[in-house]
């Protein structure tokens, strides 16, 4: 088919291939929309400006790792050591605080500041490692990333020993217990993650190439792109979000210990794919990464709302994201069937 | 290599085991076989030959039951026959051994032989009855293999004589090969030829599709050479000669296609012109061997050879998409040493690849995919979309893209268009040596025409362009010298002379 048949074709037919195309944005915000239509009907006390706060507090954590996320698979690719690495984030910048003496870990005390960036400089490491394993000697993102997070996890196992550590420096817990006007600062960082995400992926040379080697990586080689800094520098991307949000984490958990971030890496996963960003590469962005994490969201906060049996929500969430993983191939199939009919 | 003794065994009373009449077939109103009829006898070496596009695949994908939609009666040993797959096929006896090989790289040599009908006692595969029975089978074609082998681990050469097992031992009795040489050594082509004739020699019939001339006139009894859909001479060996085989293949311009140049052209070298870029003994596994050249300025160099003789790894390898085991890149006088396509792109390198897919982004706009080459040069960190566009609008008027519209998707443009842009992306970019591969292939004659313009454009602003084509047509019509590869080797270069179609093909 050529252009010219293409612009021949009627409003209707052009009507349909703009929903084929919007497809993977439309069916995400239409369920955010029913859910929230059904959770304010099924219980008076969901739609209050309380209940707003509490959803857009705990949906923080998860948004923060997203962020960096959405990068990882715009590209194509998968991160699975990013709650592993915010785990040991979290825990390394405990164990460089002083801990009450109940506290029984040989840890190290240093000043707020340098855990911080002892912490910090220690995630950076663990995503170069993965950006490293993919690039230089070719490991795919999932294997790498699987070994990750086993090497993460062990290092939460070593620094902490089975304990608990309780203390952070004073700027974490502030960021993530105190609160500005009646909004949590939690929210405040999410929300200049996921502005500066936004603005790095659609206004910004290195964001335009994060879609292009995502739509098509041969192209972008063939193109002179550097394909594998590019891919290398969103692990990184990923690896910074995982230990913002680690540190943020055990700041507003008022612990640290190992296992504590588990749940997050199916959530943070679930809320970039329920978004509509496309497992595939090159399609999607922060906007559908937001919609995801109000969709997941207000689902685990509105299903405590109404009469539920409580381990049925983990059946529903599993639901959700399944529905989402085919609306998300589905309305990719769609596209490569449009794509092969206009060649 | 030149004809043999071999040939003149084949008796010409052998029975007739496939008889073609009338075999007409067309893709999507282009007609790829009009009226083709094909005879095939009983122990006997059949050589195929015609140009890209003359029809000889697509009559033996009928044969081996790919295509099924076809007009046209096809007899067996007599008996009208109509496959509806490939499998029918081999059922009936006929099995064809692709270009691609189709075998699995991890299995064992004896797993391959016998895929998916591998010998079973008591519910469970028997491996040693499986290793010895391939063992078995191998050695009936000459070739000494341990079984338990894993298939990857072979060269090509191997590979494909095993894969030739394989469909012999499915018990074929008439077997396609598709450019069987094009990846081989000359012992491997040597030890091919011995297994065939001893195939032939058990009385079963072999097609023999080729490029290579001297293969198909080494190895064939009969040959029969196709040109624009048609069927135009078979004949026995013994009676042709190469150049003969030439000038059927090429018709010698009565067939007034427009695009075949089969007169003499004039090849306009420069030899003063600075050399841009110069490659010094270049190699690259079993690709290509010790390749040396140089690109001046404000030439064209066209790099000519048959599918299969390293000349897209060449490319590649200019581009720093794939590393050269040996010899090395010099540009400006300065020896450079590319670890990936960013760096040859900075060095003023650009590629256009043959296939188009692999060069565009289909569902980004058309300016986008202009721009991305050189984004480095219009920003830094923040994009500029009105630059991006005002680039990419002066590059499609430049290049007469149609839809004039650089917002629309790259997946609505037609084809000819879309190899325009990927020639834009590389036009917005400061760019000393122009890498295209294929440049026209698939293109109607008013886009090749609009490339051939574009190109001589770029070289006569003083670009070095490098084209690297199958297709001696495209050679021809582009190139100021033409080097010839084969096998992976430069074997001979044309400059300041004229140079004819037949002549290009006779080197190569």
């Amino acid at each position: 088919m050529n252009t010219q048949t293409m612009a021949a074709g009627s409003t209707s037919a052009r009507t349909k291939s703009f929903l084929r195309e919007q497809m993977r944005n439309i069916a995400p915000f239409v369920t955010l929309i029913a859910l929230v239509v059904f959770f304010a009907v099924a219980s008076p006390s969901f739609l209050t400006m309380d209940n707003l706060g509490n959803i857009l507090t705990n949906i923080s954590i998860t948004g923060i790792m997203a962020v960096g996320l959405t990068f990882v698979i715009l590209c194509a690719e998968i991160d699975l050591s990013f709650a592993a690495i915010a785990n040991a984030t979290g825990i390394a910048v405990a164990y460089f605080t002083a801990q009450e003496s109940y506290v029984n870990v040989a840890n190290i005390p240093l000043s707020g500041g340098m855990a911080i960036v002892l912490a910090m400089i220690g995630c950076l490491i663990l995503g170069c490692i993965n950006a490293l394993g993919m690039t230089k000697i070719g490991i795919p993102s999932f294997i790498m990333t699987l070994a990750m997070m086993q090497i993460a996890a062990g290092i939460c196992a070593l620094l902490v020993r089975g304990q608990i550590l309780y203390a952070v420096p004073r700027e974490v817990s502030f960021l993530g217990t105190e609160s500005i006007g009646g909004v949590p600062w939690i929210v405040l960082v999410l929300a200049l993650f996921l502005a500066v995400g936004h603005l790095v992926l659609t206004y910004t040379r290195f964001g335009r190439y994060v879609y292009m080697v995502g739509g098509n990586r041969e192209a972008a080689e063939f193109s002179g792109v550097n394909v594998k800094l590019i891919l290398g520098s969103v692990m990184v991307i990923s690896a910074f979000c995982a230990g913002t949000s680690g540190m943020l984490g055990v700041a507003y958990f008022g612990s640290a210990q190992q296992d504590e971030f588990n749940g997050f890496l199916l959530d943070a996963i679930s809320a970039v794919v329920v978004g509509g960003t496309s497992l595939f590469g090159g399609r999607g962005g922060i906007g559908n990464t937001i919609i995801g994490l109000c969709v997941l969201g207000v689902l685990n906060n509105g299903l405590d709302h109404v009469q539920i049996d409580s381990f049925l929500k983990i059946l529903i969430r599993g639901l959700i994201l399944l529905i989402a993983l085919i609306i998300n191939v589905y309305a990719q199939n769609l596209r490569a069937q449009q794509m092969q009919s206009t060649e | 290599m030149t004809t043999t003794e071999s040939q003149v065994s084949s008796s010409e009373a052998a029975p007739i085991r496939l008889k073609m009449e009338g075999i007409s077939k067309s893709f999507g109103g282009v007609a790829a076989l009009r009226e083709v009829d094909f005879e095939l006898k009983e122990g006997e070496v059949h050589g195929l030959v015609g140009e890209n596009g003359a029809g000889k695949s697509t009559m033996m994908k009928i044969i081996a039951g790919v295509h099924t939609g076809y007009t046209g009666r096809m007899l067996l040993d007599g008996k009208q026959v109509h496959f509806h797959s490939a499998r029918d096929a081999l059922d009936a006896g006929i099995g064809m051994v692709h270009q691609e090989l189709s075998i699995i790289p991890d299995l064992s040599v004896a797993e391959n032989v016998y895929l998916g009908k591998q010998p079973t006692k008591n519910g469970v595969v028997d491996w040693k009855a499986m290793r010895e029975g391939a063992k078995r089978q191998l050695q009936m074609l000459g070739i000494n293999v341990d079984p338990r082998e894993t298939m990857g681990s072979l060269p090509i050469g191997l590979q494909q004589l095993i894969e030739l097992a394989r469909v012999l031992y499915s018990g074929a009795r008439i077997i396609i090969l598709d450019e069987p040489t094009s990846a081989l050594s000359p012992p491997e082509v040597r030890r091919l030829f011995e297994v065939l004739r001893g195939v032939k020699a058990s009385g079963r019939s072999i097609v023999f599709i080729s490029h290579f001339l001297d293969d198909i006139l080494e190895v064939s009894d009969t040959v029969t050479i196709f040109r624009n859909g048609r069927r135009v001479e078979t004949k026995p060996v013994p009676q042709i000669n190469k150049s003969w085989v030439i000038e059927q293949m090429i018709g010698r311009g009565h067939e007034g296609l427009e695009e075949t140049y089969t007169g003499q052209i004039a090849l306009d070298s420069k030899p003063q012109a600075p050399v841009v870029l110069s490659a010094n003994g270049l190699s690259s596994g079993r690709a290509f061997t010790d390749i040396s050249l140089q690109v001046r300025a404000g030439e064209v160099l066209g790099i000519y050879g048959f599918m299969g003789c390293g000349q897209l790894e060449l490319a590649r390898t200019l581009f720093g998409k794939l590393k050269p085991e040996a010899g090395g890149l010099v540009i400006d006088g300065k020896p450079v040493k590319f670890k990936n396509t960013a760096q040859a792109r900075r060095a003023g390198i650009a590629f256009v690849p043959e296939s188009r897919r692999s060069m565009l982004f289909y569902h980004e706009p058309v300016f986008k995919n202009v721009s991305i080459s050189s984004l480095g040069r219009i920003s830094r960190l923040w994009l500029k979309p009105a630059v991006e566009r005002s680039i990419a609008d002066k590059q499609a008027k430049a290049l007469n893209i149609r839809p004039a519209n650089v917002k629309a998707l790259l997946g609505s443009l037609s084809g000819g268009n879309q190899q325009k842009v990927a020639l834009a992306k590389w036009l917005a970019h400061p760019t000393k040596v122009l890498v295209l591969s294929e440049p026209t292939r698939g293109m109607d004659v008013g886009a090749k025409d609009d490339v051939v313009k574009i190109v001589r454009g770029l070289r006569d602003q003083g670009m070095a362009v490098v084209v690297v084509s199958a297709e001696p047509e495209t050679v021809l019509s582009l190139a100021d010298r033409i080097v010839v590869m084969k096998k992976g080797r430069i074997v001979q270069e044309f400059a300041s002379e004229t140079i004819s179609k037949d002549r290009l093909l006779e080197a190569a």
